[in-house]
C-alpha cells in the first residue's frame, strides 16, 4: 500500500484527539483553578499526554491566555540558556505555558525552572511521573480506546481479541500499537484497498 | 459556509516539473471574505514526521463575495510526487479563506512522466 493510502499515516493519526476514560474534559478545566493554574498530566508513553496537552490549547485560548508551547523530546534534550533567558524575561500574567516533556530537564533545572514560570498565569506539564506539579490529569489506556481508534481509522471493526493482544503487545502503548498496524497496512495493504476484498479483522491482513 | 472550487486549465492534474500551472479559483461567501490565498505545496505523509514547503502563494487582492480569479505558478524543478510504503510526497494547491478558515485542496502530480513515481521495497535476491 503506499504510504498515503495508509490510514494509519501520521496525519490520520493526528486526528485522533484525547479519550477521556476518567472524567471529563470539563471537570479538568474545573479543577485547574483549584490548583492555582498549574498542574501536571502524567502517565506512561503513548497515552496521551501530548494530545491532551494540544486538545487543552483551544480552551486556555478562550480564557484570554495566550499559549507558549515549550517541548523536549529525543531530539531536543534541553533548552539553551539564552533562550530560556528570554522566554522567562518575557513571561506576564497572560502566558500560559505547556510543557511537554517536562521530565527531561533535571532536578535543578526543574525547580528553576518552577520558579522562574510563577509569574505566568498558568503551566501546564506532561510527565512519566508524578511529582513535578500536582497532578490534573492521570492519563491511561485502555484496549477498548484502541478499538474505538482502530475501528475509526481503518473503517473496519477489529476483532476483540486481536485487539487485546496487540495492546498486551504494546504494554498499553497506544502510539506504538498504531505504528504496527501502520506496518501491517503497509506490508499487505493492497487487500484493504479492494472493497470486495475487505479483511473480516484488521490482524488478519 | 463558504464554497471554493479549484480549477486547473483543462483540469489537468498531472504537470511535469518546470511546467506552468494555471487556472482559476472562485469561490462564494455569505458575508465579507476577508483575505484569500491560493497556495502552491508539497508534504510528506506516512510513517514519520510529516513535512511540508510552502512553494509560493498568491494572495488575491479586494475579494468579492462572489468572485473569480485567475492563476499562475511555474513548477519548480523538484522533488517529484513519488510513493513508497513508508513516505509519499504529495503536491498540492490550496484555497484559503483566512478569516474563516474555509478551504479547498486540489492534489496534483509532478514528475517527469506525469504520473505518481512508484517506489518499492522489493529487491531481487
Amino acid at each position: 500500500m503506499r504510504a498515503r493510502d495508509n490510514p494509519f499515516r501520521t496525519d490520520q493519526v493526528l486526528t485522533i484527539r484525547y479519550r477521556m476514560i476518567d472524567g471529563s474534559f470539563l471537570g479538568m478545566m474545573e479543577r485547574l483553578p483549584e490548583l492555582g493554574y498549574r498542574g501536571a498530566i502524567i502517565g506512561p508513553k503513548g497515552a496521551g499526554k501530548t494530545t491532551l496537552l494540544e486538545d487543552l490549547e483551544p480552551a486556555l485560548t478562550a480564557l484570554d491566555f495566550n499559549i507558549t508551547r515549550l517541548r523536549l523530546d529525543d531530539r531536543q534534550r534541553s533548552f539553551p540558556p539564552a533562550f530560556l533567558k528570554n522566554f522567562f524575561d518575557r513571561l506576564t500574567v497572560r502566558d500560559f505555558v505547556l510543557f511537554d516533556g517536562a521530565e527531561r530537564l533535571s532536578r535543578l533545572a526543574w525547580l528553576r525552572f518552577k520558579m522562574r514560570t510563577k509569574k505566568a498565569g498558568g503551566l501546564i506539564v506532561t510527565s512519566h511521573r508524578a511529582g513535578l506539579l500536582p497532578t490534573l490529569k492521570e492519563c491511561r489506556t485502555t484496549p477498548e480506546v484502541l478499538t474505538e481508534i482502530l475501528e475509526k481509522l481503518a473503517g473496519t471493526p477489529p476483532a476483540d481479541r486481536e485487539v487485546r493482544l496487540l495492546y498486551e503487545r504494546h504494554h498499553g502503548n497506544l502510539r506504538e500499537a498504531l505504528r504496527e498496524m501502520y506496518d501491517v497496512y503497509s506490508a499487505k495493504g493492497e487487500k484493504v484497498l479492494s472493497a470486495e476484498q475487505k479483511p473480516k479483522t484488521l490482524m488478519a491482513l | 459556509m463558504s464554497e471554493l472550487e479549484i480549477r486547473t486549465r483543462n483540469d489537468r492534474t498531472s504537470f511535469l516539473p518546470g511546467e506552468e500551472l494555471a487556472g482559476e479559483v472562485t469561490w462564494q461567501t455569505g458575508s465579507d471574505p476577508g483575505p484569500i490565498e491560493l497556495r502552491l505545496f508539497w508534504h510528506t505523509t506516512g510513517k514519520g514526521t510529516q513535512d511540508v514547503e510552502l512553494v509560493e502563494k498568491i494572495s488575491f487582492s479586494t475579494p468579492l463575495r462572489n468572485d473569480r480569479r485567475e492563476f499562475r505558478f511555474v513548477l519548480p524543478n523538484s522533488p517529484y510526487s513519488f510513493s513508497g510504503k513508508l513516505i509519499s510526497i504529495v503536491w498540492a494547491l490550496e484555497l484559503v479563506m483566512l478569516n474563516s478558515g474555509d478551504t479547498e485542496r486540489l492534489e496534483v502530480v509532478v514528475s517527469p512522466d506525469r504520473s505518481e513515481i512508484a517506489v518499492t521495497a522489493d529487491i531481487a535476491s
